[in-house]
């Protein structure tokens, strides 16, 4: 997958990259309006993350061109306004997601994959990981032809895991991805652990291995390497 | 007091001093001219009686001439020297039983080597009917001025002040978030020109004080995010690598405390944004929506702790704000409710025409509860909230003109909303 960023502060710019580089995403930068530009017009992405502020014109102005052009490319708008306005206009220019500062990177990467598997694959997905097929369209999920009835918030959840396959993922970042700007004001984050333990019940008993390892009960990673025997 | 008002009671007061005044003084100089009037009537019917007396004319008694009853016309035994004295008198008036000032015109006079002594009184008019006559004339006066202040106050309070009246209708309408300074209609009058030009050049001001102001706030909020989200991408990058338990935990914390710096950030620029009015609106929300929506959001958090929810929710209640705030408000006062709770606690909504109201179970409170919708107040110090979401909910309920209340009891605390809805849908 080719991935465009468009972002022109520098240590953000690195976090992406590395985060996304691991995953094996061939990624180009943009640092500014220009060779965004520049870049837009002259090559096809399959992704482009565009930040809304950045030197020499605005994101949203790419946000334009880009779907002009190459309305096919897959767009995430990342914006420290959290303001409405702009997330409407946004949206309204027809950008397929709208991530807000301060976001986190596994956060970033499963909007990527979800933009990527509605714009190319009609959202009609199965993500295969081992033994566990994810049928993202029909929000259905198979362990060997087994399917497992998973509720919904589990389905997101195992969704995320696959996104982030191998991932160190933190509570925090668990319930953020889950329960959006809901989690801000909660302050127990045990919610995190009972669903956890649910999906990895439900996975168990459908004949699945063990994936989801526990990080000091902090952090949970979705292990594809591990077996539970 | 609407100034055409007050402009008239000065009036009125002025003029009736003055008219006072002028009516004191027009009596005295009508009761002069007419005793003066009287005065030289009754010396020339004392030189007619004379004229009479020399030309033989007797006078059986007294009172003959023009059957005047007050002449008098005496002869006198002694002899006195010509004399004539003018003098004011009282005379008992039998119609009106009492005394009466009158003018009295007495004369001596020798005819004959007879000395008379004539005299004459009366009064054209009695001072009563000065007064009155007078008394009357200023009524009329006052009248009269009153009709025409009258007719000059809607003259000057209509199309004259007209101007005047635009202006203060603008800056009435006048909404700083409309980006828009405020322009008056030109006018010919120099006052009416100097307070729009004022009118214009301080709008003009505020106008830009708020986008300046608005500017930095968002700026502000901007340019905050973007380091905590670089951190918090390092983090992440960091607890990828083989980090033990302690390292670990440090992490964790340095996400939450960061998330709760975000969050702190977030709601000082949303307040910035109510304070500044940014939220204007003419539309209607559904609150029974909102407030049921956020239910079922939050089924999960009230399972989880194990709270009994009973709810009254009358449905369509319609309240004129604007959306975002109210599901902002709801969510705060809900979140609240949830948080602040204790295991097996209860929670109560009541929504209505006329109020929302919601009630939790809590630990009981060491402050008075109207200070916790101050910013950073907190039940307990200790708490992981950052201490803005009831502020947020009284700013906005402020913004829109809603009461407020906060209660408490013992272990349960209520929030009561006043809602001014709009009747239909």
């Amino acid at each position: 997958m080719k991935i465009l960023v468009i972002e022109d502060n520098q240590d953000l710019l690195e976090n992406i990259l590395t985060y996304l580089k691991r995953e094996g995403y061939r990624c180009e930068t943009a640092p500014n309006y220009e060779i965004a530009f520049n870049k837009i017009m002259s090559f096809t992405y399959d992704i482009a993350l565009i930040d809304l502020m950045i030197p020499g014109g605005s994101g949203l102005q790419v946000l334009r061109e880009l779907k002009s052009v190459r309305p096919q490319t897959g767009t995430i708008i990342i914006s420290a306004k959290n303001s409405l306005d702009d997330k409407i206009t946004g949206l309204e220019l027809g950008a397929d997601d709208y991530l807000t500062k301060p976001f986190q990177l596994a956060e970033l990467h499963a909007r990527i994959k979800a933009v990527y598997r509605r714009n190319n694959l009609n959202g009609n997905d199965i993500i295969q990981v081992n033994e566990i097929a994810i049928h993202t369209k029909k929000m259905e999920t198979k362990v060997n032809e087994t399917v497992v009835d998973l509720t919904p918030k589990e389905f997101d959840l195992l969704l995320y895991f696959s996104s982030n396959k191998n991932h160190v993922l933190s509570k925090q970042t668990i319930a953020e991805h889950l329960w959006g700007d809901y989690v801000g004001h909660l302050d127990n984050l045990d919610f995190v652990y009972q669903h956890i333990k649910n999906l990895r019940k439900k996975l168990i008993q459908a004949g699945a291995n063990d994936y989801i390892e526990s990080i000091y009960s902090i952090g949970y990673k979705f292990n594809v390497n591990r077996s539970s025997a | 007091m609407k100034l055409f008002t007050k402009f008239l009671l000065i009036y009125l007061a002025v003029n009736v001093v003055v008219l006072g005044i002028g009516g004191i003084i027009s009596y005295h100089i009508i009761k002069d001219e007419i005793d003066r009037e009287l005065k030289f009537e009754f010396l020339d019917r004392i030189d007619r009686v004379t004229y009479l007396l020399e030309k033989g004319k007797t006078f059986t008694n007294f009172r003959e001439l023009d059957q005047d009853e007050n002449l008098i016309i005496v002869p006198l035994d002694a002899f006195k020297e010509n004399d004539t004295q003018v003098s004011d008198t009282l005379i008992w008036d039998d119609r009106f039983e009492r005394e009466e000032k009158n003018v009295k015109v007495s004369a001596y006079r020798n005819i004959s080597d007879t000395t008379y002594f004539i005299s004459t009184y009366g009064n054209m008019i009695e001072s009563n009917d000065v007064r009155e006559a007078v008394i009357s004339i200023l009524l009329w006066i006052l009248g009269l001025q009153i009709l025409g202040a009258v007719g000059i106050g809607f003259v000057v309070s209509g199309p004259l002040f007209k101007p005047f009246r635009n202006t203060l209708k603008r800056i009435q309408n006048f909404q700083i978030n409309e980006k828009e300074y405020l322009k008056a209609e030109p006018t010919n009058v120099k006052e009416f020109s100097d307070l729009n030009i004022f009118v214009e050049e301080m709008t003009k001001k505020a106008v830009s004080d708020f986008n300046n102001l608005k500017e930095f706030a968002e700026n502000a909020s901007h340019e905050l995010q973007t380091p905590v989200a670089i951190a918090k991408g390092k983090l992440e990058l960091l607890a990828e690598t083989n980090l033990n338990e302690q390292q670990f935990n440090y992490v964790e914390k340095l996400e939450t405390t960061l998330n709760k710096l975000s969050r702190l950030n977030d709601s000082l620029a949303l307040l910035t944004k109510i304070e500044n009015h940014e939220f204007f609106t003419n539309e209607t929300v559904n609150i029974s929506k909102i407030v049921k929506d956020e239910i079922v959001a939050f089924e999960e958090f009230i399972n989880l702790n194990n709270l009994k929810l009973h709810t009254d929710i009358s449905d369509s209640v319609m309240v004129k704000i604007h959306p975002s705030l109210a599901e902002i408000m709801w969510a705060n006062l809900f979140r609240n409710a949830i948080n602040h709770n204790i295991q097996n606690g209860e929670i109560n909504i009541k929504l209505n025409t006329d109020y929302l109201e919601i009630s939790n179970t809590g630990k009981e409170l060491n402050t008075k509860p109207a200070t916790l919708f101050e910013r950073f107040k907190k039940g307990e110090q200790s708490s992981e909230s950052i201490g803005l979401g009831l502020s947020i909910v009284k700013r906005i309920a402020d913004q829109n003109e809603l009461q407020i209340s906060y209660t408490a009891e013992k272990n349960r605390h209520t929030i009561r909303l006043s809602l001014k809805s709009v009747k239909g849908v």
